[in-house]
């Protein structure tokens, strides 16, 4: 048997070029493949990661975000337990569509499933989209934030640590909640936040951008949910 | 030193230092002569080494004039190395320039006779000189202006026989005179023109190709009595495909031949965009002809629309989609396979290779090519499967009815049978993508809308009437064989065997699945085996997996409906049936004893009531099942029994009756079942061991350090609490036992 304590599915979705692909090399690989090619179908990748001494092998499955690839990358939200939904922060259009993506997860993903919105290539100079903007869609639509850059390394092994992170912590409340079910007598706690839509909007650290600090002081402090 | 013992102790300390020193000095002593001994050797040898001396000087000027010698000779041989490379030199250009002589009038009197290959040879063999020494030479010689003539004539030479050829080529594609193209085509690399060459027959190819397939579409359009109308577009498709490969089959040796290796991939990349052109043709008259727009219309907008798409008609649509999609993933594998190999000859740097590779990969991947528009295909493919599946199963549900002879109704076979269907589907088309998304989408399905029939079916529960079940599963089967449903009477006999059809169809469906993950596992592996990478063999087994969770869906939903059947029937029935003993002294003499043997109080009746109740179920049920429910059952009966026991008093005989009963229980419950069930039943065994001590004194025998082989499922509590229970014991030596 391999070493693991848990597996979790993760699926990257969003517009053809956000960089998706190279997000998964960077965390998966350590290298950023310049003059990446379209992807096709869907690619998927393995890491094993360690949080608080646990071993959790992420299984992170790459999808095209090309439209005739759709139907295929569907048939994949239902099984993760996680969904990153990428944009570029230098692309108007890539942020314009997020709504349509959502409207997919909406259809095709469990409701437990875990939302994650990455404001990708935060190391361009030609930034269209700033941080409070995606925060405020993530706030709006219940999901964690994160901005990151997969060229210059920011943030992405802290998006996929604290995926895990949260992860582990939805598989502990669950255990929970059925361990109390089994024994009679004993009064159900209030069910845990995670089964429903996300209610505490938990901040997942937020990358001031570089070229203007301070914008947005309060989100850069949140610090990381606490296990 | 200040001490008496101090200095007592420097003193012993020297002494003993004393007595090292005189140790070594006696050794060093002992070895004087030995040393001596070697002195003298050594003194002997002297004279000998100035022979040695001598010998070796002597020796070392050998040596040195040896090596002038050779150097001396070796620098000859250098010099008449030097002078040979120029003799042979001269030679080549003496030759070059007889060559040139010949070349000349080769190609005057080649030209006049048209025979182009020799005219080429010449001028091949022209090319080959270097000109720029030759010209050098024609200085140094005296025939120097026949030199620059001959040179200014042989590149008029070369400039004509260019144009001609390009002509003759030309006239050869424009009367579609294969010979001729193919001999005009050896004679380009001859003028070293490989570039032009391949283009140009690249082209003619290309044009050969769209010569032939006009030809061959839609040759049958309108008859749909062919018993190939049906994948129609498939079988045009693969005529297109397949013509292509063979061009590039029979052209490839002599492409290799007269253009060397490495060369395949340009006659393609002339080849591909009119195949793609073709393709794109056919492709768009499938989805034409095949409404495709239509149903994908009907299809993605579903909800909203009045008119539905018939699965049925999806069926031949989709075959047809995977038959394309397979011919096209074989084309493909074709050409990367052929251009690979020729590029491992043309191009020996990995690297360039591996560039020229991508190159090439990116025609194949271009905006207008068939690969392309095969992905668009299997997208809408996938979308129409899920339709096909989920419709397909939709229907399954609602025409459930129940089998004769069959513990399952017809939705079970019936689901497996379209899932199987359209997952063997996805497999002919030869795309891993597909084949996972397909094999995820039947996952969901199967465990959303297939499993919320049985959910729904289990939550309403097992009524719980008084009627007894074979009578009512029997109503219900004939009830349902005669066609006519008489409902009033046997709405619950009906719910009942809803409910247990249910049960089994539930496990019937792991089975189900266990098998349908295996055999398609085994499928892939047959029919795909040898083609896929080790990255997609990872991705179909993670998508296989999705198999195995569907499985622990089915069997939380299996334990869910039998802890129904556990609330609904099994405890209120039993209830009544063990509180009988209630009504039976236990406190007895001999005389009442002996009456309980001859006329049975309780224990046979309940066993009969056990044996009714199983055998209503025992037919209705598959084997897991109601073993199952035997578990259930015996547990059940179990825990009751305990209740009981704990309301009853007893004496040493009452006990010995109630150790028959339990005996006679444990007895009926384990020959009605293969499956052992006395685990259940040890605590209630125990409590009878308890109970039939003849004395407290007794339990250190069964009880602590002597327990053997019992390990005691009771607590020390409840053990004071059963010997209670005993009118002759008292109950303040119970509470001095030391447990």
């Amino acid at each position: 048997m391999e070493d693991y304590k848990y597996l979790f599915k993760v699926v990257l979705i969003g517009n053809a070029g956000v960089g998706k692909t190279c997000l998964v090399r960077r965390f998966t690989q350590g290298i950023f493949p310049p003059g990446q090619g379209a992807t096709i179908g869907v690619d998927f990748m393995i890491k094993t990661v360690d949080i608080d001494g646990l071993k959790i092998k992420l299984q992170i499955w790459d999808t095209a975000g090309q439209e005739r690839f759709r139907s295929i990358t569907q048939s994949y939200y239902r099984s993760a337990h996680a969904l990153i939904l990428v944009y570029d922060v230098s692309a108007q259009p890539t942020f314009d569509c997020l709504p349509v993506w959502l409207r997919e997860v909406e259809e095709y993903a469990s409701p437990k499933v875990l939302r994650v919105l990455v404001g990708n290539k935060v190391d361009r100079d030609d930034r269209e989209i700033p941080p409070a903007v995606g925060e405020a869609f993530s706030r709006m639509n219940n999901m964690y934030f994160i901005e990151t850059s997969a060229k210059d390394c920011s943030n992405v092994d802290k998006l996929f640590q604290e995926i895990a992170r949260e992860l582990i912590q939805t598989m502990r409340n669950q255990r929970q909640e059925t361990s109390q079910a089994r024994q009679p007598g004993t009064i159900a706690r209030t069910p845990i936040p995670m089964t429903g839509p996300l209610v505490n909007m938990r901040q997942l650290t937020l990358m001031a951008p570089p070229k203007s600090p301070g914008q947005n002081p309060t989100a850069a402090s949140l610090d990381p949910p606490v296990l | 030193m200040n001490s008496i013992a101090d200095i007592q102790e420097e003193y012993n300390r020297l002494n003993l230092e004393e007595v090292k020193v005189t140790e070594k000095l006696d050794l060093l002593l002992s070895q004087q002569c030995h040393i001596e001994a070697k002195l003298r050797n050594v003194s002997l040898l002297v004279p000998r080494l100035n022979t040695v001396k001598s010998d070796a000087k002597h020796l070392s000027e050998m040596i040195h004039f040896t090596c002038t010698l050779a150097e001396n000779v070796s620098a000859k041989v250098r010099e008449l190395d030097i002078a040979k490379g120029r003799v042979s030199e001269c030679q080549q250009r003496v030759n070059d320039l007889l060559d040139l002589q010949l070349c000349r009038e080769g190609v005057i009197s080649a030209m006049k006779s048209e025979d182009f290959e020799k005219a080429a040879a010449h001028v091949h063999r022209f090319l080959s000189i270097d000109e720029t020494t030759l010209k050098l030479t024609a200085g140094d010689v005296a025939q120097g202006p026949t030199v620059d003539s001959s040179l200014v004539l042989l590149h008029e030479a070369q400039a004509q026989l260019c144009k001609v050829l390009q002509q003759k080529f030309d006239e050869a594609v424009r009367d579609s005179d294969a010979a001729s193209v193919e001999r005009f085509f050896k004679i380009f690399p001859l003028l070293n023109m490989h570039e032009e060459g391949i283009s140009k027959f690249g082209s003619y190819l290309a044009v050969q190709l769209k010569d032939k397939t006009p030809k061959s579409l839609r040759p049958t359009d309108g008859d749909s009595n062919n018993i190939r109308a049906n994948v129609l577009f498939a079988d045009t498709l693969t005529v297109l495909l397949e013509s292509v490969a063979r061009i590039i089959e029979i052209h490839q040796p002599l492409v290799e031949t007269y253009y060397g290796p490495g060369r395949l991939i340009q006659v393609v990349e002339h080849l591909q965009p009119e195949c793609d052109k073709q393709a794109n043709q056919i492709l768009a008259e499938f989805r034409r002809s095949r409404q495709l727009d239509k149903q994908i219309r009907l299809v993605s907008e579903a909800k909203v629309l009045q008119e539905k798409c018939d699965p049925r008609v999806l069926d031949a649509v989709l075959a047809e989609l995977t038959l394309l999609s397979s011919r096209t993933e074989l084309y493909l594998r074709f050409v990367r396979r052929r251009i690979a190999s020729d590029l491992e000859v043309g191009i020996p740097d990995q690297n360039s290779r591996q560039l020229r590779m991508n190159e090439f990969e990116k025609l194949l991947q271009s905006k207008v090519g068939i690969s392309r528009a095969v992905q668009e295909l299997l997208g809408h493919y996938i979308m129409l499967e899920r339709y096909f599946l989920s419709e397909s199963v939709s229907k399954a549900v609602a025409m459930d009815v129940a089998v004769e002879g069959s513990l399952t109704s017809s939705v079970v076979d019936d689901v497996f049978f379209l899932v199987k269907k359209s997952i063997r589907r996805s497999l002919t088309s030869c795309s891993i993508d597909s084949i996972c998304a397909v094999i995820n989408n039947a996952c969901t399905l199967l465990e959303e809308d297939y499993a919320l029939v049985f959910q729904q079916q289990c939550k309403q529960g097992f009524p719980s009437g008084y009627l007894d079940l074979t009578q009512a599963y029997n109503a219900i089967q004939s009830s349902l064989q005669q066609g006519s449903i008489r409902l009033q009477s046997s709405d619950t006999e009906k719910t009942k065997a809803n409910f247990l059809t249910a049960l089994n169809n539930i496990e019937t469906s792991i089975d189900c699945i266990e098998t349908l993950d295996k055999n398609v596992s085994q499928e892939i592996q047959v029919n795909l085996g040898s083609t896929i990478t080790n990255r997609d063999q990872e991705k179909i087994k993670s998508c296989l997996n999705g198999f195995k969770t569907t499985t622990s869906k089915f069997r939380q939903l299996l334990d869910f409906g039998h802890e129904q059947l556990k609330s609904s029937a099994i405890k209120p029935r039993i209830k009544p049936w063990v509180d009988q003993l209630l009504s039976v002294n236990h406190v007895i003499d001999e005389e009442e004893f002996s009456c309980y043997e001859a006329q049975d109080p309780f224990i046979q009746e309940l066993n009969l009531h056990l044996d009714g109740f199983m055998s209503g179920f025992k037919d209705s049920l598959t084997v897991n099942n109601y073993q199952t429910l035997i578990g259930t059952l015996t547990s059940q009966v179990a825990q009751q029994f305990e209740k009981v026991i704990l309301k009853t008093n007893f004496n040493r005989l009452g006990a010995l009756q109630l150790d028959k009963e339990v005996r006679a229980l444990v007895t009926y419950l384990s020959t009605a079942t293969t499956w052992t069930i006395r685990d259940r039943l040890t605590r209630l065994t125990q409590i009878v061991t308890l109970l039939n001590l003849e004395n407290l004194a007794e339990l250190t025998e069964y009880w602590g350090p002597n327990a053997g082989s019992i390990t005691w499922r009771l607590t020390p509590q409840e053990v004071r609490q059963i010997l209670m229970l005993r009118t002759d014991f008292r109950a303040d030596e119970i509470k001095r036992l030391k447990l």
